[in-house]
């Protein structure tokens, strides 16, 4: 008669033991508790009663052992199956009631949200404080030095006629003020008051009187870089703009360059980066107009730099898919609550 | 600019016209559009303000013949020769707006149609054909730039041209049959009685060029940008010729689109040149010699073109090379390019004709730290509570209808900035609070059908300082805010600022609000004091005021249930509780290390007592007296309910809950210490304030 090694005999009780853990555990009514009985402990057929025969056919040498192992493991599957009559008998004597529909409402939380404009603002600002830049504030009520003349904006420039601009008239101040109408004016208040190496973010409100539509609005929001180190060549400010538009799109992202005008960049350029087999609108940019620097007292000899601008609502409308720029100032719960932020800033 | 590709072809060879468009693309006419015009190919670019030379064929054509290298072909405009003066008299009375006129005069010429090629190019760059030698007007100003002008001569009083100013409230009937009053920023061309056209706008409709017309003057002038532009823009009477003048032609093409036209004019429309041409004041042409060192091209783009290369390049451009030297060659602009004046504008012009794909892309800049400013933290912090708190961040107008700033501001008694044109329709206010703004955007949002309009906003308002401020260097503050607004009553508005100031590190001070600074507390902290406003409901509002040690105290925010006819007049039916905090000014808060206390393991002991007092009596001054005892082992003051009955504790009393927390560090309290304590705090509270314990 051969015999049964009790590496095999162990193997088969502990399997046992597994499909017992489970099938008692996941019993919830009499029935099923039941049926698992019959299956583990029935007194004829069991599979634990199975396994005592092999008990028998084992070397007797390996009998000690095996008998020690079967006596635990039938001693746990009692346990376990009085656990689970237990169990079964306490839910079927409480009241049905005390069970609970767990497809109710749970309490609810309400969630605020950051404005999906704030969302993208934080994420260019933190994508170029990777890069070094460092985020600065300044006013939008400005005066005519800012906005126009240090950024090369002479007075007779179109840029400046009253129909284009939000003049304000303020009592104690001899020469009109305006609402910025673009945030570059920081960047030049900055450069008065600091000494290159300068890496700065400006963003922030900034005015001009287009009639609003889908794609206009009289308030907007920008977000202009500026570099100024010696050095500085453009293809530097190709190499940042790369680097952000990989980061905002994910991916190895190019960009590239198409001539354009802006009074205070010289070469000025319009950015576009490659976003699903597309060139798509990024923003302007180019390196900064000696005459700027000159204005902040930089000397262009020894300095260069670069300055880039993009327009947030144009980023924010492409990345959340809002067809008209409008709905941003609606403040309508039902919209605003449709921009999680996805954790990226 | 329109560019008919048939025309173009004159002047270069042009290369397919997909790749051409690509091509100038990337050379700085943005290509907007490509479209079949019968047999022709209209193909619109994008000009830049700086480029006028491309506003006529020939700045195009040159632009492909340097791009491609390729031959550009001029037409010659010669004319015939014409010994006798004509009889005409040209004058300049404006001669800062107009430096110079030139006229020439065709006798006996044929008005009719003009020819079908004529007719062909002019409509594909969207001109209708009028007559022949108005057609040749705008053929010459679309090919070269330059605009012009065709009057009849015969219907010219006195025969005579004069440049002059219009006089204010002057009239003139324009061609399009139109009459317009003018101003004295305007400059008008007249004849011996009036004006005939309105200067490098609009001819006048008295003198335009009819069937009848036999003798032609032909203008073609200098004009200053800025009164045309006015002129264009106040009369809102924009044309190519005033888009053209506002952005400077060429010089040069003055007289030359004068010669070709009256070329054109003779050969098309017959008549003979009467005499040669009667010019009047001085062109204004200065172009720039231009020192560029071809080693500074590597400098800004940070990719060599060897100086050869460059001369390539600037060369067909019209720049013609003065003096070349080791270091650096001078160059002379050509006139058409006034925008070119200095060294960099040469490298810009090498750059993109060499074209940008060739800067390159991975360039490192050296990494450096950066750390986020305190506002900008302090902001962060504010809206992360809010959002927190299940508000909605908002954005809404800096600039507000004068009705949503009648409220007046928490913030100054100086009256609100106004701004020309209006932000939109009536809104022409610099808000100087953002709570009506906010209340008018919980009303939209209900309205639409939201959940809920429980919104906040990170924004500035902007308050003019007083005259008397002097050394400010900007006339206008521009605090930054933190408002919210929510439904419900001043309690649930005061919750949210609480939890606001606790992330910001401040609590609540009871000493603070009844106005004695700080009390036992050598921290900042802030006290709550009643507050009238416009803006908010009678008696419903507090303001906040932050005390700090050695500083004096400042409101830094309001609180409260928001006026009632604020709300009406924002739209709202329910009562609305909002808040508004000053940031600005706080950015020691985003700076504080946080204090850290110890905790104590040993077990607390709570106690309630049931204090009557006069109904006049603040919570603030409870919490004081307790406070001022100086207990060591209280933790925590707590309100557990108020409750009034005339009948068992007497008229305008109330009964205060007050739940008292004791725990000592050092070890376990016994119940009997606990209510000595306690008794302590009672006396003090019945010394202060007149409560008594109720039985």
């Amino acid at each position: 008669m051969s015999h049964v090694s009790l590496e095999a005999f162990v193997a088969e009780l502990d399997e046992l033991r597994t499909e017992a853990e489970r099938n008692l555990a996941d019993a919830t009514d009499a029935a099923a508790l039941e049926t698992a009985r019959v299956s583990l402990l029935g007194a004829k057929s069991g599979r634990l009663k199975l396994a005592q025969r092999g008990l028998g056919q084992l070397a007797k040498a390996d009998k000690p052992a095996g008998g020690k192992h079967f006596n635990a493991v039938k001693q746990a599957v009692d346990e376990l199956f009085s656990a689970a009559q237990a169990r079964i008998t306490a839910a079927a004597a409480g009241p049905i009631a005390a069970a609970i529909d767990v497809t109710l409402p749970g309490e609810p939380i309400r969630l605020g949200r950051v404005h999906p404009l704030s969302q993208t603002i934080r994420r260019v600002a933190a994508i170029m404080g990777h890069l070094g830049f460092e985020v600065v504030d300044g006013p939008e009520v400005e005066d005519q030095w800012h906005n126009f003349e240090a950024l090369a904006i002479p007075a007779e420039h179109p840029a400046r006629d009253p129909l284009d601009n939000f003049y304000l008239s303020v009592a104690s101040h001899a020469e009109p003020l305006l609402l910025r109408s673009q945030t570059s004016t920081v960047q030049i208040r900055v450069m008065e008051r600091r000494s290159p190496p300068l890496r700065i973010v400006s963003l922030g409100r900034v005015y001009r009187p287009d009639t609003a539509d889908a794609t206009h609005y009289p308030m907007f929001h920008q977000v202009e870089g500026l570099l100024v180190e010696p050095g500085i060549t453009m293809a530097h400010l190709k190499s940042v703009l790369r680097s952000f538009a990989s980061s905002f799109l994910g991916g190895d992202v190019h960009v590239r360059f198409r001539p354009s005008f802006f009074p205070f960049t010289e070469p000025s350029v319009e950015v576009d980066m490659e976003w699903n087999g597309r060139w798509i609108e990024m923003g302007g940019a180019g390196m900064v107009d000696p005459a700027v620097l000159e204005a902040v007292g930089y000397d262009p000899d020894a300095v260069s730099g670069f300055a880039f601008g993009l327009g947030v609502e144009r980023i924010a409308a492409r990345r959340f898919g809002v067809a008209d720029i409008r709905d941003f100032y609606r403040n309508d719960v039902r919209f605003l609550e449709q921009f999680s932020d996805r954790g990226q800033a | 600019m329109i560019v008919s590709l048939d025309w173009l072809g004159d002047y270069v060879d042009l290369p397919p016209v997909d790749e051409l468009t690509e091509r100038l693309l990337l050379a700085g006419l943005n290509h907007e559009a490509t479209e079949a015009v019968g047999a022709d190919t209209a193909v619109d670019l994008e000009v830049t303000s700086n480029r006028p030379d491309c506003l006529g064929h020939i700045g195009v054509a040159r632009e492909i013949a340097v791009l491609y290298s390729r031959p550009l072909r001029i037409p010659a405009a010669e004319l015939p020769e014409a010994a006798a003066k004509a009889a005409v008299a040209v004058e300049i009375e404006a001669g800062d707006i107009c430096p110079y006129y030139s006229a020439r005069v065709i006798r006996g010429v044929t008005i009719g149609p003009s020819p079908d090629w004529l007719v062909r190019r002019l409509a594909t760059v969207g001109i209708a054909s009028v007559n022949n030698v108005v057609d040749i007007t705008n053929y010459v100003m679309f090919e070269c730039g330059q605009p012009l002008h065709a009057f009849d001569l015969a219907r010219l009083a006195g025969r005579r041209i004069v440049v002059r100013r219009a006089r204010s409230g002057e009239p003139f009937v324009a061609i399009n049959h139109k009459q317009y009053e003018l101003t004295d920023e305007m400059c008008v061309i007249a004849d011996g009685s009036r004006p005939v056209a309105l200067a490098g706008v609009m001819g006048g409709a008295d003198t335009e060029i009819t069937p009848a017309t036999t003798d032609v003057l032909l203008e073609s002038a200098q004009f200053a940008p800025l009164p045309v532009r006015t002129a264009a823009r106040r009369l809102v009477l924009g044309s190519p010729s005033s888009y053209r003048f506002e952005r400077g032609p060429d010089p040069a093409a003055v007289d030359w689109a004068s010669r070709r036209a009256t070329a054109l004019i003779l050969e098309l429309a017959g008549g003979q040149l009467d005499g040669p041409v009667v010019e009047t004041g001085r062109l204004a042409c200065r172009p720039a010699t231009i020192r560029l060192r071809p080693a500074r091209v590597a400098e800004v783009l940070g990719v060599a073109v060897p100086s050869e290369r460059q001369r390539e390049i600037l060369q067909p451009l019209g720049f013609v090379e003065q003096h070349a030297g080791d270091e650096a060659t001078d160059w002379l602009a050509p006139t058409w390019r006034r925008d070119c004046w200095r060294e960099i504008d040469l490298v810009e012009e090498i750059a993109r004709v060499e074209g940008y794909d060739r800067v390159p892309e991975d360039v490192a800049i050296a990494a450096r730290p950066v750390q986020r400013s305190a506002r900008e933290r302090l902001a962060r912090m504010v809206g992360e509570v809010c959002v927190a708190a299940g508000f909605c961040e908002a954005m809404t107008r800096s600039v507000v209808a004068e009705p949503l700033e009648a409220w007046g501001s928490p913030w100054g008694r100086t009256a609100a900035l106004v701004c020309r044109p209006p932000l939109v329709r009536g809104a022409d206010r610099l808000r100087r609070t953002l709570l009506p703004s906010l209340a008018e955007a919980r009303a939209g949002s209900l309205a639409a059908g939201a959940a809920h309009g429980d919104l906040f906003e990170i924004a500035r308002a902007y308050l003019q300082r007083p005259e008397a401020s002097g050394a400010a260097d900007s006339p206008v503050a521009e605090p930054l805010l933190l408002a919210a607004v929510t439904g419900g009553d001043f309690f649930k508005a005061k919750g949210l600022a609480a939890a606001v100031l606790r992330r910001l590190g401040l609590p609540e001070s009871a000493a603070a609000a009844l106005g004695d600074g700080l009390g036992q507390s050598a921290a900042a902290a802030v006290g709550y004091r009643p507050l009238g406003s416009d803006l908010f409901a009678a008696g419903r509002a507090a303001e906040i005021v932050l005390c700090r040690p050695e500083l004096p105290e400042r409101r830094i925010g309001v609180v409260g249930e928001l006026a009632e006819n604020l709300c009406e007049a924002s739209g709202l039916t329910a009562p609305v509780a909002a808040i508004e905090l000053r940031l600005d000014g706080l950015e020691f808060l985003a700076d504080a290390e946080p204090e850290r206390l110890p905790l104590s393991g040993l077990p607390a002991i709570d106690r309630d007592i049931n204090l009557v007092v006069a109904e006049s009596v603040p919570w603030a001054a409870v919490v004081a007296a307790i406070e001022s005892v100086g207990c060591r082992e209280l933790e925590s003051i707590g309100l557990g309910d108020i409750w009034r009955d005339a009948e068992r504790l007497g008229p305008d009393k109330k009964s205060l809950v007050v739940s008292l927390r004791l725990r000592s560090h050092e070890a376990t309290l016994s119940a009997d210490q606990a209510n000595s304590l306690v008794a302590d705090m009672v006396t003090a509270c019945t010394r202060a304030t007149g409560g008594v314990l109720r039985r």
